[in-house]
C-alpha cells in the first residue's frame, strides 16, 4: 500500500466532497399546485408550441414570420426616425397606434389560419388529450387553458408592437402629452389588443375544434375571418343591403372595436353615428354607420358563439370507448 | 414508504352499467380491487377500457355507483385524478416532443411543482430503464420505449393509483417480461398500487395479487389471485396415440365423458375434471387400460384464468 494518502481521504473532508449523484426514484410527500398548477403548466407549454419554442426548427419559421411581419415594420419606423433625426409625429413617419393594426391584422390572419389550429387539433390526434383530461384537468379547465394559451400568443403580436411604439416614441419625445394621456393610450392599447385577440382566439379555437384535420382548420378560420368580409361586402355595397350585416365580418367588426376604443377622428363612441359621403367607396367603410353599443355586442357576441361551438363539440367528443 | 391499509378497498363498484346505444359495455358489475397489483383481464371489447374511463371520470355510467380512492370519479374528478396515474392503450405520442419534456410536463399538470417534476421526470425515466435515452423525441422511439415512456409518465407524480391500459401491446417477449417486471417493482418498491389491463391471461397470473375477469361486460371472477387460480383442479393426462389399436386416444375420452367426468381435450392431452383426485386417477387407469392407450403423462392439474373464463362461458 502507498503511504501517500489519498485525497480527500480524511472523513471530514470526505464528507464535504461527497454529493448525492442519483437520488434515484421515491415517494413524494411535498406540496401539490392543484388545479392552478395544471393550467398554469398546459398554457406555458401551449404557448411555447404556437411560437416553436423547444420544437424544431421548422416549427419556428411560420410563427416567427407572423412576429416578424407585425413588428418589423415598427423596428424601421422608429429606426428610420431616430438614425434620420426626424419628427415622427409632424413628418409622419410613424403611423398612429390605431393605423399601425393594418400590419398587424395581416400577421393576425396569417397566425390564427396557419399555426393557431394545431393547438387543438394535435391534442385529439396524438392522444394528449386523454392525458390530459386523465389529470386534474376537466374539460372546461383543459380549453381555457387552450384558449387563455391562444391569447397570449396572439397578444404578442396585437399589443407588443403598438406598445414598442408608444415606448419609443416616448422615449423619442413625442409620445402622449403627460401621463394621464400616457395611460389614456396605454388602456387602449392593451382594451384594444385584448378584444382582437379574443375574437380572433375563438374564432380559430372553433374552427380547430370542429375538425381533425388542419387543413380543414385553416379553411374553416379563412372563411370565418376573410370571408365573412367579402360576403358582408357584397351584400351591403353590392345588394343594398343595411350595414348591420357588416355584424357578420368577424375581422371587420374586430377592427371596429378597435377604432371606437382608439376614439378615431369622425366616430363618436356610444353617441349618434356619422353621416357618410355616399358617392366615395371604401371597403368597410359603412362600419362607421354603425353604434358603438352594436358594435361591442356583435363582437361580445362572436366571442360567446365561438366559445359555445368549441364547449358544446368538446362535451361532445369521445375519448374512446 | 406509505403503509395502506389491507381492509382498504382501491376501488368499489355496484351494479355498474355502461351502455353504448344497444351494446351493453359494463353490464351491472359489483366488485372490488384491493390493493397491490390486480388484473383486469378479458378479451378485446370486455369492457377493460371502458370501466378504466369510468374509474378517471371519463364516462358517466349509465347507472349504478363507482368509488375510486375513496372518491366518487363524476363528482370529485379533479381530486380524485391528482392521485391516479393514466397510460393509455393508444400508442401515439406527440412525435417532436423529448422523453424528458413529455415526462416533466404531464407531472406538472398532475401537480408537482416545476422543479420537481424536472428532477422526478429523470429521476423515473431511469428508473423505466430510458435514462440515457431522456432526451431523444418520442418520434424515434421503439414502440417499447414509447411504452416505457407512458408508464413513466404515469408514474412520476407519485400517485397512490396507477392504471394501466395494455401496457405490453406490441412488445417482444423480452420486452414483455422486463415491463412486468417493472409493474412488480413499482407496487412492491413503491407502495403504489396498480390496475392492469391486459388481454393476456399469462402475464396477469405472472404479476398481479388480485384479478377482476371481465366476458363481454360481465364480472366472470373477482378476488386475490391466489384463491381463484393455481390450486389443484382435477388432472392433466396426457396419451401416447398409439397405432393399434387405433383411435384409443378417442376411446378414453368416449369412457370417461360416459363416467360423468368433465373433459376438455387438446390433441392427446386431456384435461380432467368433477370428481375426487382418486377417483379420476382410477377412472382414467381404467379407460386407458380398457382401450389399449399409453400414458405419457398424468399429473395434477393447476386451475388458470384460462378455466375461469371457460366455466363462465358454460
Amino acid at each position: 500500500m502507498s503511504d501517500t494518502p489519498a485525497p480527500n481521504s480524511t472523513p471530514a473532508a470526505a464528507g464535504e466532497a461527497a454529493q448525492i449523484i442519483d437520488r434515484g426514484y421515491r415517494s413524494y410527500d411535498g406540496p401539490r399546485t392543484g388545479l392552478p398548477g395544471s393550467i398554469r403548466s398546459v398554457v406555458r407549454y401551449s404557448v411555447r408550441h404556437t411560437l416553436g419554442l423547444g420544437r424544431a426548427a421548422r416549427h419556428k419559421i411560420l410563427p416567427w414570420l407572423a412576429v416578424v411581419i407585425a413588428l418589423v415594420p415598427a423596428v424601421v419606423f422608429v429606426g428610420l426616425a431616430v438614425v434620420l433625426d426626424i419628427d415622427m409625429i409632424e413628418d409622419e413617419i410613424l403611423p398612429d397606434y390605431h393605423e399601425y393594426y393594418d400590419f398587424i391584422t395581416t400577421a393576425l390572419f396569417f397566425y390564427c389560419a396557419i399555426i393557431v389550429p394545431d393547438i387543438l387539433v394535435a391534442d385529439r390526434r396524438n392522444g394528449m388529450l386523454q392525458l390530459y383530461l386523465s389529470t386534474p384537468l376537466q374539460r372546461w379547465s383543459y380549453l381555457a387553458s387552450k384558449a387563455l394559451a391562444v391569447a397570449v400568443a396572439l397578444a404578442v403580436l396585437t399589443i407588443g408592437p403598438v406598445l414598442f411604439l408608444l415606448v419609443a416614441r416616448t422615449i423619442e419625445g413625442s409620445g402622449p402629452d403627460g401621463l394621464i394621456e400616457w395611460i389614456k393610450i396605454f388602456v387602449r392599447i392593451i382594451a384594444a389588443g385584448g378584444a382582437i385577440s379574443a375574437a380572433f382566439t375563438m374564432a380559430s379555437l372553433a374552427a380547430a375544434s370542429l375538425t381533425d384535420r388542419r387543413l380543414f382548420a385553416t379553411i374553416g378560420v379563412v372563411v370565418l375571418l376573410w370571408g365573412s368580409g367579402f360576403a358582408t361586402l357584397a351584400l351591403v355595397e353590392a345588394a343594398d343591403m343595411s350595414e348591420q350585416v357588416y355584424a357578420f365580418d368577424l375581422g371587420g367588426i374586430a377592427d371596429e372595436l378597435k377604432n371606437r376604443i382608439y376614439g378615431v377622428e369622425g366616430m363618436d363612441p356610444f353617441g349618434a353615428p356619422e353621416s357618410r359621403d355616399e358617392d366615395a367607396f371604401e371597403p368597410g367603410a359603412g362600419r362607421e354607420q354603425l353604434s358603438t353599443r352594436f358594435v361591442v355586442a356583435v363582437n361580445f357576441a362572436w366571442v360567446a358563439l365561438g366559445s359555445a361551438v368549441v364547449w358544446w363539440r368538446y362535451r361532445r367528443l369521445a375519448l374512446s370507448r | 414508504m406509505r403503509l395502506y391499509d389491507p381492509r382498504v378497498t382501491i376501488v368499489e363498484t355496484q351494479a355498474l352499467t355502461q351502455r353504448f346505444g344497444s351494446t351493453v359495455a359494463l353490464d351491472a358489475l359489483d366488485l372490488q380491487m384491493q390493493p397491490g397489483v390486480t388484473g383486469l383481464v378479458g378479451a378485446n371489447g370486455a369492457g377493460k377500457t371502458t370501466l378504466l374511463n369510468a374509474m378517471l371520470g371519463l364516462r358517466v355510467p349509465t347507472s349504478g355507483s363507482l368509488t375510486v380512492l375513496g372518491f366518487d370519479p363524476q363528482r370529485a374528478g379533479h381530486r380524485l385524478r391528482a392521485n391516479v396515474g393514466f397510460a393509455p392503450e393508444r400508442n401515439v405520442l406527440p412525435d417532436e416532443m423529448r422523453a424528458v419534456d413529455f415526462v416533466r410536463h404531464l407531472s406538472e399538470v398532475q401537480g408537482l411543482p416545476r422543479g420537481e417534476a424536472r428532477n422526478r421526470a429523470s429521476d423515473t425515466l431511469w428508473l423505466v430503464g430510458l435514462g440515457e435515452e431522456r432526451l431523444r423525441t418520442l418520434g424515434t422511439m421503439s414502440t417499447g420505449q414509447r411504452q416505457r415512456v407512458k408508464l413513466a409518465q404515469a408514474i412520476a407524480s407519485d400517485p397512490k393509483l396507477v392504471l394501466l391500459d395494455e401496457p405490453t401491446d406490441g412488445l417482444d417477449p423480452v420486452q414483455r417480461s422486463e415491463m412486468l417486471t417493472l409493474i412488480g417493482q413499482i407496487s412492491r418498491d413503491f407502495s403504489i398500487n396498480v390496475v392492469l389491463s391486459s388481454h393476456q391471461l399469462e402475464e396477469v397470473e405472472r404479476v398481479c395479487d388480485n384479478i377482476v375477469a371481465l366476458d363481454a361486460g360481465r364480472l366472470v371472477a373477482c378476488g386475490p389471485i391466489s384463491d381463484l387460480i393455481g390450486a389443484g383442479d382435477g388432472i392433466t393426462l396426457e396419451l401416447v396415440d398409439v397405432a393399434e389399436p387405433p383411435g384409443s386416444v378417442d376411446a378414453v375420452e368416449a369412457a370417461l365423458r360416459a363416467g360423468g367426468i368433465d373433459v376438455r381435450r387438446r390433441e392427446a392431452t386431456l384435461a380432467l375434471r368433477g370428481a375426487a383426485f382418486e377417483e379420476l386417477c382410477d377412472r382414467s387407469r381404467d379407460a386407458v387400460a380398457a382401450a389399449g392407450a399409453r400414458i405419457r403423462r398424468l399429473e395434477t392439474r393447476r386451475r388458470t384464468l384460462e378455466d375461469l373464463f371457460e366455466d363462465a362461458a358454460r
